[in-house]
């Protein structure tokens, strides 16, 4: 009922601070731009007024210096250079190179942009909050007097990192580029991989201050157009100030956002990404950030490695196993190893029973105790560990794993066997890292679980875990497809990979056309060649 | 319209609330405790205390800080043990059991008991009214080892191994790895128990000796105890209880010894294989039991320097083999009837085949036992004379 009410009140001041905000920004704005130079400065003046970084730049051109224009530019953003040859020298000095009886009007900007400018990247702007729009993103605005219409020059120089090996996704084998928080120099990664004219980017502005672009990327005929449709819907009803990283629109258009499992998946490889999108899926890019994101996610996603397609599919089989069963031990390492010492010794051999008992003979806490503790522990230095500069970072974890971890087994308060569950549930967490954020969370809930019922209630836990599991549902898709709903074909790439001539077909969850889904062509199994057929049968 | 909703739905919140916390409640396991209040046992052995005639019952408990330390530097506090025999008494097996508690503080953990050691003159007494609890209990295994000693059952557990550090772990090894030699058999409780219940059959259970060497107390096998219903009442001897064990069909492996007539000298082969089958057959109000064994064997070592890897000689000695095997079935059997303990589970063999004769035959199945003729059929083939063909032997010898 609380609950109700105040989400009640949240959304009446919401929509009152919405209402407020149109009526006092679009009065200044939404003026056309007037024919007037000095008018149509003094008004960009006026709202710009506090911006020390605006040059306005006002010049006579043409034959006899008869025309008045004026640049606008931010300094911080446009690149001068650039305005210098391109714009200001055409306009003042080229222009005697045309015929003066030519008689050219340049008081229509049209007539400027198509014989003077020689920069491509152009766009006529009719109104004054268009201007304002297109010159905080960097543009240079050319108004010249006489003309109702302005001309938005896209000549910023944006400053960016090189193309460097993403920190979150490391591969031995596999392309080492990574996206980049410049949105243009993503897309062109993605544009190199995939040279097909169906290969559709959209973009979209989201932030009211901040006015993001935010691209999605498809491939027409092999997406499905509802999800497309679907993402569009999502994206339009996101109003926000400030779009400051993927995640922001990840978690506006998630499709369960109380839940530990995360149905939008992210990725900063240009060469993952464009796997996903080849299959149907869309990604969605975002300006500033390397992270793009990928809509539908499937859980067996989390599993799946780039790397798993490059190298040959024996190794990878067995890896993809030993990534399932390391995010279990991520998930129930501690709450088997209390349920099975507080409830069910009997299910022990007696020599480990024995051994764990010696280990644990001076330890004061109970297990459930000493398995959160050790965790809780775990978790600090984890922290700890990330923020801190790289060379602190080393210290602090050799002083947490070898002066912790030995000082409290030798000083009794904790027993070895539980020093080497908690370090290896520790380390399987990290095996799988879409999903190291649910599987710690649900090591927490588990160990309580195994606390309060043991084994019971290790197994309600996981039956509760794979109720919601298969309940969600990312853009329409199951989450636990292929595995729930059962789907035979698509189990090649589910718990071991095949190899790639096998599957023929893209995920029929994910793909539009589920008749027409072929990636390759069938039977492309290789063999030495034959003289008598020449070929592959 | 959304408020009417939201009171639904927490109405379906509240109720599936509720039963989550009924099913943590409301079951049964929500008993736990910690390792460290659990005495460990390991092995129970149960003998008549002499002075009072109640049951004296000995329980062995790990003393977990002992068997961490190397044994060689036992040093440390303490005699180094790391067991501790701790007894009770009582005048049920329960009641000793909880008497224990007297001296252990902490309640004894069974669910890793593996061996139950009965002095034999419980046995000779009947053991129906001490094994009750063992299997009553819900935290005893039925799969726990049952012996019986030849003298106290608290001697044998006393008696501390050199390289186990747990006597009862250390028998339960010896028993396990019967098939060394064949010559006596593991027997747990719920076998014994499922024996006892049987209408005919006549339960056997391992024994267990200890010799005195000076200061070292070592623990042996002695062969087999044979029950007639729970008394104990006779005992086979190794070469009986291997008998036996063709005739089931738990023959692992062993040694079989043939000597040659005419020459000195033996010839030893491991066993290597063997199955049996038993087929009864009731002729004219007669019952003949055939048994049928085909058994494998290697020759692993010889004490004359005949060349044995020939046809001949291997014919004969698969014939002696046989022969050695039939001696050994028909000893346990002169012996069973001796007894006249079905410890063959013959009774139950006819009651399968010949369920509806057995109604007849059981009620004197004491009587009829007595006159069941055995037919034995023995086919024994040697594989392989392992490494050596010919035996190293001088030269000279050979002419």
């Amino acid at each position: 009922m609380f609950r109700y009410i105040s989400k009640v009140i949240r959304y009446l001041s919401l929509k009152n601070k919405n209402a407020s905000q149109d009526t006092t920004t679009g009065k200044v704005n939404n003026e056309p731009i007037s024919s007037d130079l000095k008018r149509n400065l003094e008004v960009i003046k006026g709202i710009l007024r506090d911006s020390s970084d605006v040059t306005f730049h006002e010049f006579n051109f043409g034959h006899d210096r008869r025309f008045k224009g004026a640049l606008i530019f931010i300094n911080s953003l446009a690149d001068k250079n650039e305005i210098h040859k391109n714009i200001l020298q055409p306009l003042m000095y080229d222009v005697l190179l045309l015929k003066k009886d030519a008689n050219m009007d340049f008081t229509k900007i049209d007539t400027v942009s198509k014989n003077l400018i020689s920069i491509t990247d152009t766009q006529k702007l009719v109104l004054a909050s268009d201007l304002i729009d297109h010159l905080l993103a960097g543009a240079t605005i050319l108004l010249v007097d006489g003309a109702k219409e302005a001309l938005a020059i896209k000549s910023q120089k944006v400053e960016h990192r090189g193309i460097e090996e993403p920190g979150t996704e490391a591969v031995v084998r596999g392309p080492r580029e990574g996206f980049n928080e410049n949105v243009n120099v993503s897309i062109a990664l993605i544009r190199r991989k995939i040279k097909d004219p169906d290969l559709c980017i959209e973009k979209f502005n989201i932030g009211e201050r901040s006015k993001t672009d935010v691209y999605i990327v498809y491939i027409k005929n092999v997406a499905n157009p509802k999800l497309i449709e679907e993402i569009r819907e999502r994206l339009d009803r996101i109003k926000i100030d400030a779009i400051l990283e993927s995640g922001y629109i990840e978690q506006f258009i998630e499709d369960a956002p109380y839940s530990i499992f995360p149905t939008v998946s992210n990725s900063e490889k240009p060469d993952k990404v464009v796997s996903k999108i080849l299959e149907g899926r869309a990604a969605i890019l975002v300006d500033g950030t390397p992270f793009a994101l990928v809509v539908p996610m499937l859980f067996i996603e989390s599993f799946q490695s780039g790397e798993d397609y490059y190298s040959r599919p024996f190794l990878a089989s067995i890896m993809r196993l030993i990534r399932f069963l390391s995010y279990i031990i991520s998930a129930l390492g501690p709450a088997i190893y209390v349920a099975l010492t507080v409830f069910h010794q009997e299910l022990m051999p007696t020599q480990l029973l024995i051994s764990i008992a010696a280990g644990r003979e001076r330890v004061p806490f109970p297990a459930i105790l000493e398995a959160s503790l050790m965790i809780f522990t775990f978790d600090i230095l984890r922290e700890a560990g990330v923020r801190l500069p790289k060379a602190v970072g080393q210290t602090v974890g050799i002083v947490g794993a070898l002066v912790l971890g030995q000082a409290s087994v030798e000083a009794g308060l904790i027993s070895p066997i539980m020093v080497i569950v908690v370090s290896s549930t520790a380390i399987a967490s990290f095996a799988v890292p879409a999903q190291t954020d649910s599987g710690t969370i649900l090591r927490y809930i588990y160990l309580a679980l195994a606390g309060l019922a043991g084994g019971f209630g290790v197994i309600m836990g996981l039956l509760a875990t794979l109720l919601h599991l298969a309940s969600l549902r990312s853009f329409g898709t199951p989450y636990l497809w292929p595995i729930v709903p059962l789907n035979f074909s698509s189990l090649k790439d589910t718990f071991i990979r095949m190899p790639l001539w096998t599957m023929s077909k893209r995920p029929s969850a994910v793909v539009w056309d589920e008749s027409d889904n072929y990636r390759q062509s069938p039977g492309l199994m290789p063999s030495p060649y034959k003289k008598d057929s020449g070929g592959s049968k | 319209m959304t408020k009417k909703i939201n009171i639904k739905i927490n109405i379906l919140t509240s109720k599936l609330v509720l039963c989550l916390l009924m099913l943590f409640m409301l079951s049964g396991c929500s008993g736990g405790r910690e390792i460290n209040d659990l005495e460990i046992v390991i092995g129970m052995g149960v003998d008549k205390d002499e002075d009072t005639g109640n049951i004296l019952l000995t329980a062995q408990v790990v003393k977990e800080g002992e068997m961490e330390k190397s044994s060689g530097s036992g040093g440390g506090g303490g005699d180094g043990k790391a067991f501790w025999n701790v007894t009770g008494t009582g005048e049920s097996v329960f009641e000793s059991v909880r008497q224990i508690t007297h001296k252990t503080g902490n309640r004894l953990f069974v669910s890793h008991n593996h061996v139950i050691i009965f002095g034999k003159d419980l046995a000779s007494e009947g053991l129906q009214k001490y094994i009750d609890f063992f299997l009553r209990a819900h935290e005893m295994r039925p799969t726990a080892i049952i012996l019986i000693a030849e003298g106290r059952a608290l001697d044998v557990m006393n008696a501390k191994p050199e390289t186990e550090k747990l006597p009862a772990m250390n028998i339960a090894k010896l028993v396990k790895t019967y098939g060394f030699t064949s010559h006596f058999y593991k027997v747990n409780m719920k076998d014994f128990a499922s024996c006892l219940m049987c209408d005919s059959r006549s339960p056997i259970a391992p024994l267990v000796g200890v010799s005195k060497d000076g200061d070292n107390k070592d623990i042996y096998m002695s062969g087999m105890a044979v029950f007639k219903n729970d008394k104990m009442v006779g005992r086979l001897n190794e070469d009986e209880t291997r008998g036996l064990l063709w005739v089931l069909g738990k023959v692992k492996s062993g040694v079989l010894l043939i000597s040659f007539p005419n020459k000195q000298g033996k010839a030893a082969f491991e066993i290597l294989e063997a199955k049996s089958k038993v087929i009864p057959e009731i002729k004219d109000g007669k019952i003949v039991m055939h048994v049928k064994i085909k058994a494998e064997s290697s020759l692993s070592e010889q004490t004359t320097a005949e060349d044995l890897a020939t046809i001949e000689a291997f014919e004969k000695m698969q014939k002696a083999q046989a022969e050695v095997i039939r001696q050994e079935i028909m000893a346990a059997f002169d012996k069973s009837r001796e007894l006249n303990a079905d410890v063959f589970g013959f009774g139950e063999m006819i009651r399968k085949k010949h369920s509806n004769k057995w109604k007849s035959l059981k009620d004197k199945w004491d009587e009829i036992y007595q006159t069941i003729e055995l037919n034995t059929d023995i086919e024994v083939k040697i594989q392989k004379t392992d490494l050596l063909k010919k035996p190293a032997s001088p030269k000279k010898e050979e002419k």
